[in-house]
């Protein structure tokens, strides 16, 4: 059971405006206040910068994906698995063929099977550092504002290494698009970033404030949603 | 222990834990697919072996790790170490060869030798004309008194088709790896679990 506030983050974004102008989009992002006993504990490894940005990125991606908020699209996630287990069923053909069959009649099939796999690897590489790179979310909302408006949203998420005045930090970036009439008309963009140290969200047991991080998470998606184009 | 797994797994959803799977899968596939790779380039079904008993001492011990190769078309040679594996046994010998004969087998002659009658050609003539010279071997390893022909079930020689590999390279004690686990399956059986829980445990 969520209660729904009215954000308070900012006069424009207020829900009240867009019935006045309705051009101006609805950048109201409806505030989603999670009750206790839903929550899990999240404790990790305060030295494990690995876990901390795991922790950080699967809250978010909780987060997001809450119905009220957006639909998670798994495209990435999709390709990745369909790549690797083709990888895999492949590579275990062949071994099993080189198995079975003796080895100078198995030859030419067992090439074949390597340079598929090594095919299919570099797909999976390239794919993990061209298109993939560090987004963790992919969502989708549909809004009916006097027509039907989607908006689509990706978060990537790096860990900025410490130096010696700060502490590692968590840097968070999202890139906003929304559009109508089934993605053709353009209605605007935005892209937004933030960075927080990792000490604004774990104590020193490791364990992880996430009120604290999803209304981090909250401003800077509002941040973003917020039209600079009209 | 398990309780706190089993609600992580239930967390990630079926995405996830199909990721981890991967992870594990990939990690298997992987060395299994370099270890084929390995054999291509080497030109032998397995191209690093472990030897197990003293035949060949001082040269190699029980427990050495040996590399090994199998050039196509080259000839082998009195002295090369050889892997090789009768038919009828399934454990492979390491042995020195001693002798060794070529014989010439009866391949179908080309166009252009076919009006010239055999007796007048050489050697290299024939040779070039396309009929095979086949190798056959003799070994015996360097620390047995006898050589292997009581080995070799019932044939006089070994042919070039028996030989794994001629030996390139080795490594001492790294062998005894492998044969703790022949000797013990649980253990190996206990390091692929251990490494299958590291790897469906740890995200990257």
């Amino acid at each position: 059971m969520a209660r729904i506030r009215k954000s308070e983050n900012g006069g424009a974004a207020d829900g009240t405006a867009s019935d006045v102008n309705d051009s101006k989009p609805a950048t109201r992002l409806v505030n989603v206040v999670i009750p206790a006993e839903e929550r899990d504990l999240v404790k990790v490894n305060n030295t494990n910068l690995v876990d901390l940005k795991n922790a950080c990125d699967d809250i978010l991606k909780r987060f997001l994906s809450r119905p009220e908020l957006f639909k998670q699209i798994h495209t990435h996630t999709d390709v990745r698995l369909a790549l690797g287990w083709a990888s895999v069923l492949v590579a275990a053909g062949t071994a099993y063929y080189g198995w079975k069959v003796e080895f100078e009649t198995s030859k030419p099939v067992v090439w074949a099977g390597m340079i598929v796999y090594v095919v299919l690897a570099i797909a999976q590489t390239l794919y993990a550092y061209f298109v993939e790179k560090d987004i963790v979310f992919v969502g989708k909302r549909k809004t009916f504002d006097k027509r039907i408006v989607t908006e689509r949203i990706t978060m990537s998420s790096n860990t900025v290494p410490s130096s010696p005045s700060n502490p590692p930090a968590y840097f968070l970036s999202a890139t906003y698009v929304r559009s109508a009439s089934g993605g053709k008309s353009l209605l605007g963009r935005g892209k937004a970033s933030d960075q927080r140290s990792y000490n604004a969200f774990f104590d020193e047991n490791g364990t992880m404030d996430q009120e604290r991080f999803e209304s981090w998470v909250t401003e800077l998606v509002e941040r973003v949603m917020q039209d600079k184009t009209q | 222990m398990f309780a706190e797994e089993l609600k992580a797994f239930r967390r990630l959803g079926v995405r996830g834990v199909l990721v981890q799977l991967l992870n594990f899968a990939s990690v298997i596939a992987s060395g299994l697919m370099m270890w084929k790779g390995l054999g291509l380039l080497t030109n032998t079904e397995s191209p690093i072996v472990v030897v197990l008993s003293g035949s060949m001492e001082p040269a190699f011990y029980r427990g050495d790790l040996l590399f090994l190769t199998n050039p196509p078309n080259v000839p082998y040679q009195t002295g090369d170490i050889t892997v090789y594996k009768v038919p009828g046994s399934p454990i492979p010998i390491v042995h020195r060869i001693l002798e060794t004969r070529g014989i010439v087998r009866n391949a179908p002659k080309s166009a252009i030798a076919q009006d010239v009658a055999d007796g007048q050609k050489s050697a290299v003539l024939r040779a070039v004309e396309g009929q095979e010279v086949e190798q056959l071997l003799l070994t015996k390893g360097d620390n047995n008194p006898i050589d292997d022909v009581d080995l070799y079930n019932g044939l006089d020689w070994l042919e070039r088709r028996h030989v794994v590999g001629k030996v390139r390279g080795f490594l001492p004690y790294i062998g005894y790896v492998t044969i703790a686990m022949n000797d013990h399956p649980n253990l190996k059986y206990l390091l692929l679990g251990v490494l299958g829980l590291f790897a469906l445990i740890q995200r990257e």
